[in-house]
């Protein structure tokens, strides 16, 4: 691995004011302002470009774009950089700059039309050797002028390996980054977890895992343990844990074994640098670190980014670039450091971002197109949250059609249900099930590995499952052992499989789990289900469920005419219950908690307002409640995003809201938070069901909490502070 | 297996076992955390992080416990393990078997007590406790494993078998037999006798032998004695209460065993002799016969001999002669849930405090005002258990029951050096306290601590507070 290109010696053109596009269809004139607007009506259409007003209005203003777009020139594109929302170039779109300009030179007079011809026609070689040539900008724009079939065409053949202790990405290879993640970090169940990935033949590109608690400290343990897990098993791979570049360049000082430096990524620079804390200068540093000290070597690939179509979107600071284009600029930074591995995790975020299938399929497939194009070894992720309309059947079309497409790698999460982060990725069995649908085999190394421990075996010259598949006892000493770790792992539904796939009592499991959750959260919120407590009824911004999912931040006012009539009350303590994203979870616990909690907070001596009910509200909704009627603290009783767990699908939150009323107070808290506009802190007491904390203890739990806020006049970390101090 | 380095914040845990043959001592660390498959606290990835070498338990010759010998081997474990005793969460010290029928076995558990401080249990003469403890120690693990099989676990040590029967991880029956291999002691390589006991006497007597100590046995004669032992055994995994009923049956049953009807138990083995048996199974040499001075090896022999206690040898449980030592460390201990109500009138931790009562969640008011009343008259306060089930699940309940409390203390308000201590399966302290009283008007010296599972024990301790949770032993098991 070479030395990076100062940053300083990247040219990028001067920005230039917005052209404008032209088109006439039939009858209709259209016309796009600057290469943003066009770039965004000529996507697809998807929630999140919609609900930033770039998607176009109908399918022929979206012709229309892409017919203006594939008319442009490619040096077009070169010589109007896009700006952020100060009319600068940022360091993001500086990066993208990095390319190769012989590439590029030879494909500069090219419209991006005649571009895309000519990636269809070429032969795999020159197709990656003009990607090289490309910013993402141009590979975003080259996305939207193909459809499915050229995307998965093209993708092919811009197939990218990489290296790092072993090779993944050949032709022929299908892979998998084995995810073990668990809600506390129980090594008992990432060990479980591990064992059962690596004998359904997955983990060859990536044993990686996202901390729950992303501390020097917890992330070394981690490490070292899967460290251990990998000499045990010898499995060759490699070993990540998922924490903040930071923690990890600390870790690497402290000598714990960071084989591979992992990093999300964000389109915008505002994004990366104020929501992810990231900036050039630290990735530089972090590949440096690597370059110099990283236990692999200097000589293999070791960086690792995470992407995913819509991040910058829900941040708020895309800049009015379309999503699929950030996206784009994602691989472009990422290019810069020649990376082990691109995952890409289009579908995470929910429907604010991907509505539908469709709109989750066809970012997938433009994402693996972008990023391969541009040059880099990317794995998929299609994956989706229970609030969206995404669905299981969706993302296999999505792997199907990846796999087809040359995708490096998907995610083993162990039957499809992330742990910790309670969305719904590829498995295993999935990995399996493709590479014996596409004829596909793991890595190499890690192939000769699973053949010498019955994992696969080979029939007539063919790699077939062999009798270890799918059975992690195979790494444990005795069946006490695989108990004992099995029981560790939440939502475990059976370990028994049918050929690649789960066996069907597991799938039923699984399944029936997911309908559960998922019809919590479009279940409608019925005041007759609530315990006959006498509410006051409050609309917030969503008027229905459609607008609530998509529209996250609406969620958090409160309808205008509602708003008026409400009059300062100045009460102690206004409780307000809202169905979130989980009304059965409200109908569930707000019987037994709330008769319990005015009881208790009342015989404590806290006067209490009438109890508010919003429905289809959000977690800030408490606080224009809390403005408008002068409430010391505000408790909102809120259901939680289900996750793949029926019983949990009833889970609730209470989120307490102080609201800070005076100028010392917020002096204090200021000070402590280091944000001088603060208004309110939070406590908050979560995972309110029958299988996490009762309804009818969580009341005391909480009356305890409000007391503890009025009585020290604050919340959050700075009232566990002050208790602390006082415990002391 | 990887051994699970836990990320957290960890504690220590530590047993120490005084048996008929040999002590030893353990110690482990571990990570209290939420299970999120179960949604219980519990101590998470145990690291055994010392294991003494056995030693042999020191007797005087009046037949009590060489306390000053114990102290120098308690002193050198503490050192060997790197054990702290302010830094112990939880832990238990045990006197089983023979050692425990000495005239001072009472005091080493005191002794104990006195060297680690309020972190430990210490206990003498708990036979069901150290059957419970062997069963945990040695077959937890493989009974979680085996869930739908019975097993029946024989904890055969110098003094006693220790038999437990456990389903799915948890014991459901046990008891206790004066069946061990040192109530016969040799001069070491002979079968001369140097000490016959008073119930092996009566065996020798039965079966015609008139040895004495000096005396040599016959081969024959040994295999009669082990032949008898061995029909105990049987009989104990066959149900067979009837053989206990008969002389001089009758004098090696300490606490019966009663085995559900038609129970057909797996038979598994801990203890010294238990550990011979499966050595010698895996294909080890045994020792030569009473190379140890008893009967150990001959008994192993003479069981394996036995197609009804031979059936289920494959089934092979965990740490063998320390079963004992492993389930005090490990085990014996439970973490209440996070959720609690701690009176601050009450300093932790609570020791010796006797069960009064074992009441249901929606038990009368008559019933409540009596197991309250007897608070009163306890050395150090008292503990009444809630039983379990859906019984405090919804909010009428607890009400109705923390109204009942509040009553029953208001009528007998116990005094601040006699607290009051619920225990609760379901999880609901802090609710329930807050209404026992009445939301903080009517202050008492309670505790309220949930789930916590329910024992068939006659005393509990209750441990300091450590991020909101405690530690509860049990002991003095029924």
């Amino acid at each position: 691995m070479g030395p990076l290109t100062p940053f300083s010696d990247i040219d990028v053109p001067a920005p230039q004011p917005d052209a404008t596009y032209r088109v006439r269809l039939l009858h209709r004139d259209f016309a796009f302002t600057g290469l943003k607007a066009l770039l965004g009506a000529a996507d697809h259409p998807k929630a999140g470009d919609r609900l930033a007003g770039l998607a176009a209005r109908d399918e022929v203003e979206r012709e229309a774009a892409r017919t203006a777009l594939s008319s442009l020139t490619v040096q077009h594109l070169f010589d109007r950089p896009l700006t952020d929302a100060d009319g600068r170039v940022d360091d993001v779109m500086r990066a993208n700059y990095q390319i190769d300009a012989a590439a590029f030179a030879d494909i500069a007079p090219l419209t991006l039309g005649a571009l895309k011809d000519l990636l269809l026609k070429a032969r795999p070689a020159e197709v990656r050797r003009i990607g090289l040539g490309l910013t993402g900008v141009m590979a975003a724009a080259l996305a939207k002028i193909m459809d499915v079939h050229e995307l998965v065409l093209v993708a092919k053949k811009a197939k990218r390996s990489a290296t790092a202790r072993t090779l993944v990405g050949a032709t022929g290879t299908l892979s998998s980054r084995l995810q073990p993640n668990h809600p506390t970090d129980d090594l008992s169940c990432v060990t479980a977890l591990v064992y059962t990935g690596l004998s359904m033949g997955a983990g060859d590109a990536l044993i990686g895992l996202n901390p729950a608690v992303d501390t020097l400290e917890n992330v070394s343990a981690i490490l070292a343990h899967l460290d251990r897990l990998r000499r045990q098993t010898g499995a060759p791979t490699q070993i990540c844990v998922l924490a903040h570049i930071k923690t990890q360049l600390a870790a690497l000082a402290a000598g714990a074994p960071v084989e591979i430096m992992f990093q999300s990524l964000a389109g915008t620079e505002r994004t990366l640098t104020q929501e992810f804390d990231v900036t050039i200068a630290l990735l530089d540093e972090a590949y440096a670190a690597m370059a110099a000290g990283g236990p692999l070597g200097p000589d293999c690939q070791f960086m690792y980014f995470e992407t995913g179509q819509g991040s910058e979107l829900t941040y708020a600071k895309h800049d009015g670039i379309d999503m699929a284009t950030c996206e784009a600029l994602c691989y472009g930074l990422a290019r810069r450091y020649d990376p082990f591995m691109v995952n890409n995790v289009t579908g995470f975020i929910g429907p604010e971002t991907h509505r539908d299938n469709f709109e989750m399929i066809v970012s997938n497939l433009q994402d693996h197109f972008m990023g391969k194009l541009l040059g880099l070894p990317m794995g998929m992720a299609p994956c989706y949250t229970l609030h969206s309309e995404i669905t299981m059947e969706g993302q296999q079309v999505a792997t199907g059609l990846l796999a087809a497409a040359g995708a490096n790698f998907f995610m083993e999460v162990y039957l499809s249900t992330d742990r910790m982060l309670a969305y719904f990725d590829t498995s295993g069995h999935d990995d399996q099930t493709l590479r014996e649908i596409h004829g596909l085999k793991p890595a190499p190394d890690f192939l000769a590995w699973a053949l010498a421990r019955g994992i696969f075996t080979e029939e007539d010259g063919e790699v077939v499952r062999g009798p270890n598949w799918g059975d992690p006892r195979l790494f444990c000493a005795n069946e006490i052992e695989f108990e004992r770790l099995a029981r560790t792992v939440p939502g475990a539904h059976g370990f028994e499989n049918a050929g690649p796939r789960p066996a069907d009592t597991v799938s039923r499991a699984v399944k029936a789990n997911l309908a559960i959750a998922r019809e919590a959260i479009h279940a409608d919120l019925d005041p007759a289900r609530l315990g006959g407590i006498a509410f006051r009824r409050i609309a917030s911004r969503a008027h229905d469920r459609a607008a609530h999912l998509s529209h996250p931040d609406i969620g958090a006012d409160l309808d205008a005419a509602d708003l008026a009539h409400l009059r300062p009350e100045h009460r102690d303590v206004q409780i307000v219950v809202s169905d979130g994203l989980s009304a059965e979870a409200i109908h569930a616990n707000v019987p037994d908690l709330v008769p319990v909690l005015l009881e208790g907070l009342e015989r404590s001596g806290a006067r209490l307002g009438v109890p508010v009910l919003v429905p289809f509200g959000r977690v800030k909704v408490a606080e224009p409640i809390g403005d408008a009627l002068g409430a010391r603290v505000v408790v909102t009783l809120i259901g939680e995003r289900p996750g793949g767990d029926a019983r949990a699908s009833r889970s609730m939150s209470a989120y307490l809201a102080f609201r800070i009323a005076d100028e010392e107070t917020r002096a204090r808290a200021a000070a402590f938070s280091g944000n001088p506009a603060i208004r309110y802190e939070y406590s908050v007491i979560s995972n309110i069901y029958d299988g996490g904390l009762p309804p009818v203890e969580a009341a005391g739990v909480i009356i305890e909490k409000v007391l503890q806020i009025l009585a020290h006049k604050a919340a959050g970390n700075r009232l566990e502070s002050l208790l602390a101090t006082r415990a002391a | 297996m990887v051994n699970a380095g836990a990320a957290g914040d960890e504690v220590m845990l530590v047993g120490f076992d005084f048996g008929s043959t040999t002590s030893s001592a353990m110690a482990a660390r571990a990570r209290i955390a939420l299970n999120c498959a179960t949604g219980r606290q519990e101590f998470q990835s145990p690291r055994v992080v010392y294991r003494s070498e056995p030693v042999f338990t020191p007797f005087r010759a009046a037949g009590d416990i060489d306390i000053c010998h114990v102290e120098r081997h308690m002193e050198r474990w503490l050192a060997e393990g790197g054990i702290a005793p302010e830094a112990v969460f939880s832990g238990g010290a045990i006197v089983t078997g023979l050692a425990s029928e000495g005239a001072n076995a009472e005091a080493l558990a005191k002794l104990v007590e006195a060297r680690l401080g309020d972190a430990i249990i210490a206990t003498a003469r708990d036979p069901a406790l150290e059957s419970w403890l062997a069963f945990m120690g040695s077959c937890a693990g493989l009974s979680r494993a085996l869930p739908t099989r019975a097993i029946l676990n024989l904890d055969i040590g110098g003094g006693t078998t220790n038999a437990a029967l456990g389903e799915a991880g948890e014991v459901i029956a046990t008891g206790c037999h004066f069946i061990g291999a040192r109530h016969l002691r040799f001069a070491p390589g002979t079968y001369r006798l140097a000490f016959v006991s008073r119930r092996a006497r009566a065996v020798l007597d039965h079966l015609g032998i008139a040895a004495r100590e000096g005396d040599a046995l016959a081969p024959a004669e040994v295999a009669a004695v082990t032949g008898f032992l061995v029909r105990a055994l049987e009989a104990l995994a066959e149900g067979d209460a009837a053989f206990f009923q008969a002389e001089p049956a009758r004098l090696l049953v300490d606490v019966p065993l009663a085995l559900p009807g038609g129970a057909d138990p797996a038979v598994t083995f801990s203890g010294g002799v238990g550990e011979l048996v499966y050595a010698a199974r895996a294909g080890a040499d045994l020792p030569p016969v009473t190379a140890f001075g008893d009967l150990g090896i001959d008994l192993a022999c003479a069981i394996l001999a036995s197609p009804r206690l031979c059936r289920d040898l494959d089934l092979v449980p965990e740490h063998g002669g320390r079963a004992t030592v492993c389930g005090l460390t490990l085990h014996a201990t439970e973490v209440s849930g996070a959720t609690l109500h701690l009176a601050d009138t009450v300093p932790l931790p609570l020791r010796d405090l006797p069960i009064l009562a074992c009441l249901p969640p929606d038990a009368d008011p008559a019933r409540l005002g009596e197991a309250v009343a007897l608070v009163a008259r306890t050395r150090a306060g008292g503990c009444i258990r809630i039983a379990g089930g859906a019984g405090l699940g919804s909010a009428a309940a607890v009400k109705v029951l923390g109204a009942r409390i509040a009553e029953a203390l208001a009528a007998r308000p116990p005094d601040g050096a006699r607290p009051l201590v619920l225990l609760l399966a379901d999880n609901a302290a802090k609710t329930l306290g807050l209404y026992a009283t009445d939301f903080g008007r009517a202050p008492a010296p309670l505790l309220v601590i949930d789930e916590v599972p329910d024992r068939p024990a006659q005393f509990v301790r209750v441990g300091k507070a450590r991020g909101g949770l405690v530690p509860i032993s049990f002991y003095g098991l029924n």
